[in-house]
């Protein structure tokens, strides 16, 4: 399997994929998720989300409840995860502690009896790749966490699988070392493109690593997409408040007509809504929805039209250094305003305009949650 | 605390100390004690008929290590049981632990079914065996002779004898391995082996290359733990041969005992067992070392 050079198109089909543990608890509901031959996809929900379920039952760990799960050709709903051939990095790197960091790369080639001639030279690609020739000969146990992640890493690559998995890989890593094995990983993928999973709780991984985010909660999948879409264009309120940093706002308000304009107002805000969006809520005239706001896209002070801005006064003042995020209070809500330029003089207690672009607003129902305008 | 009249030892240290006296005190009577009794007979012509107990250094050792019966029976008796018994119940113990790692129907009435030896005593035991083997009413023999094979003397002659004790001794502990392994399998982290699952391992390779090494130190206290204890088996050859056919079953701990008890020569009896003593903490040591270096590893 190690020597064909060509692998044929390792694209992941998930259909209608169901897992149920006992009787009471449905951890997975009704997954569809095509995943593109080389596609790199970032699993990403809150813990006990359903993320790893999906990944184990892809790797044939866990077994499926009811659906069916392809890769590339196959149907692989009842092979055995050796007959998938996937490769797996656990959040706790899952090496074996009594063998040499070269016997922990050489194991899965010699489970297929490659010559060892060849497993040296598979190995030495990896070691190259991932800077590991001068730990082959230590033991898992006298490695840091990023080295060990390294070589778990790196006993994927030699077998050179159809598909990448990879379970919350950089949890157990410091913040330092995460951003490190990110960009590690991502350059992995450019060098050996190989459709890939990846689980994670972090949605910054899940976006600056993922060709295409998908976000998950209680078991369903709430949307796919590209970085950008599913930043810009969140289908309801869950995934909105999931994916950026901070976390976007949300304010309750009416929909109301003034003149020509149409405004969402709330007892502490008035804000014109442009007319894409207007159309769009024409149906909500004279209705609560809730108003979501990203923190980064909220300016301190009011330049442009007063109907572009509404009073916040401020409770928290966080210098970063390269821009301030403040806390403020608008109404009784809580609103957070984040690249505040770190220059500016503003202190906890002080009265101030937020200005937004009105084509910025996200407009959520209330009940359903999802999204009026995204 | 107040400074005036203060006791020796503060209050909470005064009830611990109170609290283990009993077990110290037991202790000293039942251990340290009669080893100190057996230590000094041992250099003493110590018997029924000489109240003299005339200090005779170290003659008795002397006789005892040049007994050729000691030497060439019951030492290497001794050791080939330990190593057999030792052996076979790992073995089994390590293959039962494994299928009960696994779910199966009616995996709680097996594991309790299996228990069953740890309870009874081994006196019992070897009652129920030294029944079974008999030749002329055992139902070994009439299993045998129902299939129409000859029964055979079982405890008459030396080596199937040796076989049943061995025997009766690895279904006495089978059980115990069994549970201790059981546990540390159930400790082992489960990822390397869904690892090893997706990277296509095979069962046997998974037991050769992760589950024994991973076990590796589990096992070796449990020989360590047994082997020095097999070293002092007593009661299940005293009941099913006595030291038959003949002394040619007999263990170390039997000769020890048939010197002081039978012929109640206190003194070299005494001598034989601070020789096995003193073998048994030199061979403990050395396993220990050894094990604790294999399974550092
Ligand atoms: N073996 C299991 N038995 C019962 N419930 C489980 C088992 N594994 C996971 N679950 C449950 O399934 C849900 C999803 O788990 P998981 O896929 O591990 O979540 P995530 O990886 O997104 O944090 C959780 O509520 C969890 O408690
Ligand atoms: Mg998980």
């Amino acid at each position: 399997m190690m020597t064909s050079t060509t692998k044929f198109m390792a694209s992941i089909v998930l259909s209608k994929l169901n897992k149920h543990y006992g009787s009471l608890h449905h951890a997975v509901k009704d997954v569809d998720l095509t995943i593109a031959d080389k596609e790199f996809v970032a699993l990403v929900g809150p813990s006990g989300c359903g993320k790893s379920t999906t990944l184990r039952m892809i790797a044939g760990l866990e077994d499926i409840s009811s659906g069916e799960i392809r890769i590339g050709d196959r149907v692989v709903n009842n092979l055995p995860p050796r007959d998938r051939d996937v490769a797996m990095v656990f959040q706790n790197y899952a090496l074996y502690q009594h063998m040499s960091v070269y016997d922990n790369l050489a194991f899965g080639l010699r489970n297929k009896k490659v010559p060892e001639s060849e497993i040296k030279a598979a190995i030495d690609r990896a070691a190259e790749m991932l800077g590991l020739h001068e730990l082959l000969k230590r033991r898992p146990r006298q490695l840091s966490g990023g080295q060990q992640q390294r070589v778990a890493l790196g006993r994927c690559i030699v077998r050179n699988p159809l598909v990448f998995l990879f379970d919350e890989p950089l949890s157990n890593l410091d913040a330092k070392l995460r951003a490190q094995m990110r960009i590690e990983i991502k350059r992995l993928h450019s060098q050996m493109p190989t459709t890939s999973v990846f689980v994670t709780h972090d949605q910054v991984e899940a976006m600056t690593l993922g060709d295409r985010v998908v976000i998950m909660r209680d078991g369903e999948v709430q949307q796919a997409g590209t970085p950008l879409s599913v930043y810009g264009h969140p289908v309801n309120r869950f995934v909105a408040g999931f994916i950026g940093a901070p976390a976007m706002n949300f304010l309750d308000v009416t929909i109301r007509k003034e003149g020509d304009t149409r405004v969402a107002q709330s007892a502490a805000v008035k804000l014109a809504i442009n007319e894409a969006s207007a159309r769009a809520l024409e149906a909500w005239q004279g209705r609560p929805v809730i108003m979501g706001l990203r923190p980064e896209h909220l300016a301190l002070g009011s330049d442009g039209p007063v109907s572009r801005s509404f009073p916040a006064k401020v409770e928290v003042v966080e210098q970063l250094g390269s821009e301030i995020l403040l806390e403020t209070r608008v109404g009784d809500a809580r609103v957070t305003v984040a690249r505040v330029p770190p220059e500016t003089q503003v202190a906890a207690g002080d009265q101030v305009r937020l200005s937004v672009q009105p084509g910025r607003l996200h407009f959520f129902d209330p009940k359903t949650e999802t999204a009026i305008v995204a | 605390m107040t400074g005036a009249g203060r006791p020796l030892f503060g209050e909470q240290t005064r009830f611990m100390l109170l609290l283990i006296t009993p077990a110290a005190l037991l202790l000293t009577l039942f251990q340290v004690v009669p080893i100190a009794i057996g230590a000094n007979a041992s250099f003493r012509d110590w018997a029924l008929y000489n109240p003299k107990k005339t200090w005779v250094g170290l003659h008795h050792y002397e006789a005892v290590l040049s007994d050729p019966e000691f030497l060439w029976v019951v030492l290497p008796n001794t050791f080939i049981f330990m190593i057999l018994s030792v052996a076979g119940a790992l073995v089994l113990g390590l293959a039962l632990a494994l299928l009960l790692n696994r779910p199966f129907a009616g995996q709680k009435i097996v594991q309790t079914v299996l228990l069953v030896p740890l309870m009874v005593a081994p006196v019992i035991a070897a009652i129920m065996m030294r029944w079974m083997f008999n030749d002329q009413f055992g139902i070994v023999n009439a299993v045998l002779e129902g299939l129409g094979l000859d029964g055979q003397p079982w405890l008459v002659e030396r080596w199937t004898a040796f076989g049943v004790i061995v025997m009766t001794d690895i279904w006495l502990w089978t059980p115990w391995y069994t549970l201790l392994l059981l546990a540390g399998l159930q400790s082992l982290p489960r990822e390397p082996f869904e690892a090893a699952a997706i990277d296509g391992t095979s069962t046997w390779r998974v037991f050769t290359h992760l589950t024994l090494p991973m076990l590796r130190s589990v096992i070796v206290v449990c020989v360590v733990i047994r082997a020095i204890d097999a070293f002092r088996t007593f009661d299940i050859v005293w009941t099913l041969t006595g030291g038959g056919p003949g002394r040619s079953t007999e263990l170390f701990s039997l000769y020890a005992y048939v010197l002081a008890f039978l012929t109640l020569d206190f003194g070299r009896g005494s001598a034989a067992a601070i020789i096995g003593g003193l073998i048994i903490l030199v061979v403990g040591a050395v396993l220990y070392r050894v094990v604790d270096r294999i399974a550092r590893v």
